[in-house]
């Protein structure tokens, strides 16, 4: 896969697999490439040059909103709240085929629209229970703290019901507890069959919670394996982890 | 300060606290309109005379009022920014007047051609013609989207800059279709009346239905808008690319938004063809139409569509009134120019006595009385804001009598262009103390 910004490879025929059901690392420097990337994956940006499948569909090239229709949804590492709708908007407006979003539902299916709505609104409280939000369900999300709008992140990317989840740095500015927990619940997740790919910088996270860890560096792939090899490998230490 | 926190206390008792936004915006109107009536009154009009010019007025905020709401949808609640306002509703106009006049061949007289014609003579229906002029601006508004809305924001608003531009040309030169600078003449009323009183009669006609469309379109918009339909609308105006990540085709949505208020917009060009009784390439659709509903929606608060109407009501209404103060105003100066002249200078002798008195007597014993009102006043924004405020009242008062005694008559025949400062200057008032408007955009509380 490639990608370039003017003159800048920004990533450079990196070429990798995230197996199912698991919980992958991407690591590396700052301005590895690692956020465009997973912007690339999700859509957001056109790559120049490679192929990228998920579960049997060819991906790229596709806009973002049919890519998470095929269950594949991102989180940012800039939390892009929507700010002057509440939390609970924002996590509504994650649902996949909400009828009550088509405007001639509302007049011919009314009745649709209102079980789809309300449905949609107790899943919603039940996600914030499991990201411990629910006690701001109906404030605006502007008013949510750094770390709070990175929970609302990955709340949104779990009312899609996705099977694979890009994490841009999701427990960066979460306090350690719940940090802790929000890798238990990823953990759970997974259990049920879900796949994780997330960039974390957090080298206890990335050490204890994945089961393989992808390095990049330049735009390119330059290590991987379990999060012990990777640990000893000594061009990870050399560009990314340091003596 | 003090500012801050009082409007976070008003933001927790927003459920219990009576109304103040509406009654406020209600209260203004309504001075609006009794100021209107009394400087009618006092001008010595009829009483069906003052009546018909009350309802000229409301039929023309309705229009208005149906635009606002169209840009309300295009830019309030999804945030597409239109430059071409006055191009869609001079479309509306157009179509109507097309649709629904009798045939109106070329006139030439002695070999000159005195009248151009116009397309049309279809004599059809009043509601036939406004849905076709809704049709026609809401698919203009699509075709014009189609391009410029997978752009970036701001090509949005120079394409339809342009497009608003080049059809008022368009509408004086194509004399074919529209019949040139004398436009189209002759559109027929809802109701023909033939009695002395027909102006009158007319007027209250234009104003129930003007009301009642508004009232069916504000159902109908607060229904589509508050819809999960309308969620998106919103998400897309406060970040389009994370909305495109939550899996929504926001295209899709911008251009229905999109050519919905174009389709608002019409139906407003329709309204005004059919109060006026000619459409001609005028100052009717000049880019001032465009920026009137803007400063509308601003003033009465976007993302609300109750405000949208508030706003156009509001500003039109200055408009209005500065046409009725200047019929009165001259009269009223020239007879009362001394009284007015006691009155300020009574009045600056008595602010600066009160003045001496507060702060000399407040400034050598803190505690007394005094004392306690100057820090009072000087502690509150409104405070300062009274006395600036106060200030400009009383040397705007001594420019008019110095103005009416150097230049007779010229207050007059500037009271009317005086008009577009005092909307500025509640602009600007509105914009530092209010930025979201007179009525705010409510929180969605979900159940």
């Amino acid at each position: 896969m490639e990608k370039a910004f003017g003159g800048i490879q920004a990533v450079d025929r990196c070429s990798l697999t995230v197996l199912p059901k698991s919980i992958t690392g991407l690591i590396g420097p700052n301005g590895a490439g690692k956020s465009t990337l997973f912007n690339i994956i999700a859509g957001l940006y056109r790559p120049d040059g490679g192929e990228i499948w998920f579960d049997g569909t060819r991906i790229d090239g596709l806009p973002p909103y049919e890519i998470v229709h095929l269950g594949l949804t991102k989180t940012w590492q800039i939390p892009h709240e929507l700010r002057n709708l509440t939390v609970l908007e924002n996590l509504v407006l994650a649902a996949k085929n909400n009828s009550g979003e088509r405007l001639l539902n509302l007049f011919l299916r009314p009745g649709q629209v209102k079980r789809d709505e309300k449905q949609w609104r107790s899943r919603a409280r039940e996600v914030l229970k499991l990201t411990q939000l629910d006690g701001l369900a109906n404030e605006h999300a502007r008013t949510l703290s750094g770390g709070q709008k990175k929970l609302l992140e990955l709340s949104r990317a779990l009312m899609s019901d996705p099977t694979l989840v890009l994490l841009d740095e999701p427990v960066a500015g979460v306090n350690p507890a719940l940090a802790g927990s929000l890798m238990d619940l990823i953990e759970k997740l997974r259990q049920n069959g879900r796949t994780f790919f997330l960039i974390e910088h957090d080298m206890n996270v990335v050490m204890n919670r994945c089961d393989w860890v992808i390095v990049m560096h330049q735009g390119r792939r330059i290590a991987e394996g379990r999060p012990d090899m990777v640990k000893a490998d000594p061009a990870v230490i050399d560009s990314y982890l340091g003596g | 300060m003090a500012t801050i926190i009082s409007s976070e206390a008003s933001n927790q008792a927003a459920g219990r606290r009576p109304p103040w936004s509406e009654i406020i915006a209600f209260l203004a109107i309504a001075g609006i309109v009794v100021a209107g009536v009394l400087a009618g009154a006092l001008a010595g009009a009829s009483p069906q005379g003052i009546l018909t010019n009350v309802g000229f007025y409301a039929s023309i905020a309705v229009i208005f009022a149906v635009m606002a709401l169209g840009f309300n949808l295009q830019w309030g609640y999804t945030g597409l920014f239109n430059a071409g306002i006055a191009g869609f509703y001079l479309i509306g106009a157009y179509t109507m007047a097309i649709a629904i006049t009798a045939p109106a061949p070329p006139i030439v007289i002695g070999g000159i051609p005195v009248y151009p014609g116009h397309l049309g003579g279809y004599s059809l229906p009043l509601t036939a013609g406004a849905i076709l002029a809704m049709f026609v601006s809401g698919a203009t508004a699509a075709v014009i989207a189609l391009p410029a809305l997978r752009l970036r924001a701001d090509y949005l608003a120079i394409a339809t800059l342009a497009f608003a531009s080049i059809l008022q040309v368009v509408a004086n030169n194509l004399q074919s279709v529209t019949g040139g600078a004398i436009g189209i003449t002759g559109i027929p009323k809802p109701i023909e009346f033939s009695s002395a009183d027909a102006p009158f009669l007319n007027a209250i006609t234009i104003v129930g239905i003007g009301s009642a469309i508004l009232l069916l379109l504000i159902l109908l918009l607060e229904f589509m808008a508050e819809s999960p339909w309308g969620r998106v609308l919103r998400a897309i105006r406060e970040d389009e690319e994370a909305t495109m990540a939550l899996g929504k085709n926001t295209f899709n949505y911008k251009l229905q938004a999109f050519a919905l208020g174009g389709a608002l917009m019409g139906l407003a060009g329709a309204l005004f063809a059919v109060t006026l009784g000619y459409v001609s390439p005028s100052s009717s659709f000049a880019p001032a139409v465009t920026f009137s509903v803007w400063v509308m929606v601003i003033v009465g608060g976007s993302g609300n569509n109750r405000g949208a109407i508030v706003g156009a009501f509001l500003i039109y209404g200055l408009e209005w009134l500065s046409v009725q103060l200047k019929d009165y105003v001259p009269i009223a100066l020239a007879t009362g120019l001394p009284i007015l002249r006691s009155v300020l200078i009574a009045g600056g002798v008595a602010a600066v006595v009160t003045a001496v008195l507060v702060v000399v007597l407040g400034r050598d014993r803190p505690t007394s009385i005094w004392g306690r009102i100057l820090e009072k006043a000087l502690r509150r924004g409104w405070g300062r804001s009274a006395v600036i405020g106060a200030l400009a009242l009383y040397g705007m008062g001594w420019v008019f009598v110095f103005l009416e005694e150097h230049a007779p008559g010229a207050i007059g025949t500037t009271i009317f262009y005086l008009r577009l400062m005092f909307i500025g200057v509640l602009l600007i008032l509105l914009i530092i103390y209010r930025p979201e408007g007179i009525l705010r955009e409510h929180k969605r509380v979900l159940r």
